[in-house]
């Protein structure tokens, strides 16, 4: 399968810029109405990862920032071909409804909706969102979740009586069911998130780490999906920074202290490591970097070709 | 005195003709030689056009005659307006969204956020239509197996928790139906302010609820005495808890230049109507309270329109042409704002029309009816005086 290359637009990165009620005061007059704000912003990287080829976008759930699924939807209009990729929290309310928002955006944006679902936090963080599930309950949930999303969308009367979720007599009409349930991408390292996936992930991604270490991650649900009867794609989270010249890469890398695993280095080091990754059977690149907006356009611009050129090779051996 | 008028947004279909049961405006029947768009050009190939493109197109002409916003309704199968109002977002300057939804079916927490990023997004242009009743199987098919009191026990939390984590953050709760320990809204979020609330119900519990939380009750249109009835109950039950409400009529109208072509229009459509298709529109079981006294308003029979005339400018069957109430409003420009007016002098503080099709009378309305208001509006008040 073709590789795909997604800009990670993160509401809670660079957020002073373009909010109106950061606005200095100076000498210059300034026109510019309440209006005109982040969701400009929003839209403007939107628009430069589209322009540079990315082939969607990934919006992680920030609960203290805009929502993500908001965010996805005011933004989709503006840029008619990027997939888009929202993340909310397993706690955000009714799977039946969840499934119903899920196919009226998919009906609406030519199906370019894709499901990425978070387990957000510990149990402090998830009682400040009114989520008191059981720690050891969440992964059902979710795999409850999916079973009456999907369920709703495929097949009618659908009936389910679960711990979390329960519906009778359910099931999308006409035209609702006309379009595909969005792709399922979801996130974790653990032994039951991995095991989840096995079981219901369209998608896994994995946090950037170390080449020797996703391999094992790689393998092992591999084989946990293989067991399950299903086929897994995966993915990868990648902070990257790349320069001109690795002089300015690394200097750049340092003062915006990116995180260890960061692919840093110049345009062509960088595309050489995701073609690595590639190699090792990643098909789903999330790429991140701040300010969002500049090296969207940098990345797309200069990497993107350049990992395209090498991975032309990898799809073709594959 | 000025009045909030709103529009809908079919998001559950759209006729091209009152005078035909057929969704022929978008993709909600499929594509045949009639409806060809959104979806297909000429040659049979995807246009790339899709149902919000034509709801895009309702909103901005319902804006440009001066609606306020527009009502996106929640059915089985609507299109979701949480879904809709956000992709219309940036495509409208001052359209207000009101979403209708069930709250029984969001997190109160994870609702508060998405509406606070719509405020950003929109610049305070998202509203409420809380729906708590609806009942019987059609619950179940959206996976709440709560009963009908309990489904208002729970809106009234959904609202206390929802509200509360707007006031920031360190908001603890302990409800039946939701817990939250020391949560709250970010400052960037809780800055925005919290939608207008709309609220439907009949019941007593519906008022119970309405009377803590709802800005505006919103009833479907009845005989204007019970209508009238209704409200001056609704404000003095609310009044007794220290509050203020306010009240609201959903109402479709046929309004032409004559009230002879008006009429003419609605015996169109009702002869249409196939027997399988009367039949079919009398109603399923329901332990919605408003849908029952809908269903009470019209005779089971009615072999002719006119005998579902039930006052002057008033038709009961308009349930029989689509979904939803029975009750409307036929007649010349100058009759509906005549009778609007009415409704103003009898306690209605606001509005939402409908028209089919919903785009032309968008226009036809906003045009015509809408700047005849007030004319008698004045002399009423006076005489309710």
């Amino acid at each position: 399968m073709t590789i795909q290359t997604y800009w990670q637009l993160d509401v809670a990165e660079d957020a002073g810029r373009s909010e109106p009620g950061a606005r200095q005061s100076g000498l210059f007059r300034d026109v510019r109405p309440a209006t005109l704000n982040r969701y400009d912003y929003y839209a403007q990287v939107a628009q430069a990862a589209a322009q540079t080829a990315f082939d969607g976008l990934f919006l992680p759930h920030r609960p203290q920032s805009d929502d993500s699924g908001i965010v996805a939807a005011a933004i989709a209009r503006e840029v008619s071909r990027l997939k888009l990729i929202p993340e909310f929290p397993a706690s955000a309310g009714s799977a039946v409804y969840a499934a119903k928002q899920a196919v009226s955006f998919q009906r609406q944006t030519q199906e370019r909706l894709g499901w990425a679902i978070t387990n957000a936090g510990e149990s402090a963080a998830r009682a400040r969102e009114g989520d008191h599930v059981p720690e050891d309950e969440l992964h059902a949930r979710v795999d409850e979740f999916l079973t009456v999303a999907r369920g709703v969308h495929a097949e009618r009367p659908f009936d389910f009586a679960g711990k979390h979720f329960e519906v009778q007599g359910g099931g999308f009409q006409e035209p609702l069911n006309r379009v595909a349930f969005p792709k399922v991408f979801l996130q974790g390292e653990s032994e039951e998130a991995l095991a989840l996936s096995a079981r219901v992930a369209d998608v896994h991604l994995f946090a950037a780490a170390p080449l020797s270490k996703l391999r094992v991650f790689v393998e092992t649900l591999d084989a946990l999906a293989l067991r399950a009867g299903r086929a897994i794609e995966f993915g990868l989270i990648q902070p990257v920074l790349a320069r001109d010249d690795a002089v300015d890469a690394r200097r750049d890398a340092e003062r915006a202290g990116f995180p260890d695993a960061a692919i840093v280095g110049t345009y062509a080091d960088v595309a050489e490591r995701l073609a690595d990754l590639a190699r090792a059977g990643f098909r789903h690149f999330v790429l991140a970097a701040p300010s969002s907006l500049e090296e969207a356009y940098r990345i797309g611009q200069h990497v993107l070709p350049r990992f395209r050129a090498l991975t032309e090779r990898v799809t073709a051996a594959a | 005195m000025t009045i909030d008028f709103y529009w809908r947004l079919p998001s559950h279909g759209c006729h091209g003709s009152l005078r035909d049961t057929a969704y022929d405006r978008g993709d909600w029947s499929p594509i045949g030689p009639r409806n060809v768009a959104p979806g297909l050009d000429r040659n049979g190939e995807d246009d790339g056009f899709r149902y919000v493109d034509h709801l895009g197109a309702i909103a901005k002409a319902a804006e440009s005659v001066g609606f306020i916003g527009g009502l996106i309704p929640s059915f089985p199968n609507t299109d979701d307006p949480w879904v809709i109002s956000p992709l219309l977002a940036r495509e409208t300057k001052a359209f207000r969204f009101m979403i209708a939804f069930q709250p029984g079916f969001l997190n109160p927490v994870h609702a508060a956020r998405m509406s606070a990023s719509l405020q950003r997004a929109t610049g305070g242009r998202t509203v409420f239509n809380i729906i708590t009743g609806g009942g019987g199987p059609s619950q179940l098919w959206w996976g709440d197996s709560f009963s009908h009191d309990d489904r208002y026990g729970r809106t009234t939390e959904f609202l206390d928790v929802f509200k509360g984590v707007w006031g920031g953050e360190g908001f603890s709760y302990d409800g039946r139906f939701y817990q939250v320990r020391d949560g709250g809204l970010s400052p960037l979020l809780a800055r925005e302010e919290i939608p207008e609330i709309w609220f439907s119900g009949s019941s007593d519990a519906a008022l119970q609820s309405a009377a803590k939380h709802a800005d505006y009750y919103l009833s479907w249109l009845e005989p204007f005495d019970q209508l009238a009835d209704k409200f001056a109950r609704v404000k003095a039950r609310t009044a007794a808890l220290g509050g203020e409400q306010k009240c609201a009529v959903r109402v479709d109208l046929v309004a032409r230049p004559t009230e002879e072509e008006a009429w003419a229009e609605v015996r169109a459509g009702f002869e249409s109507l196939s027997p399988e298709r009367r039949q079919r529109a009398r109603g399923g079981p329901t332990d919605s309270v408003g849908a029952a006294r809908q269903q009470a308003l019209r005779p089971s029979d009615a072999t002719r329109y006119d005998e579902l005339i039930v006052a002057p400018n008033l038709w009961g069957g308009f349930s029989l042409l689509r979904g939803g109430p029975a009750l409307g409003i036929v007649g010349s420009y100058e009759q509906c704002a005549a009778r609007l007016d009415e409704l103003i002098a009898r306690g209605t503080d606001a509005f939402i029309l409908a028209g089919t099709p919903h785009l032309e009378e968008a226009y036809r309305v906003g045009e015509e009816v809408l700047p005849l208001l007030g004319r008698n509006a004045g002399a009423l008040l006076q005489a309710a005086e």
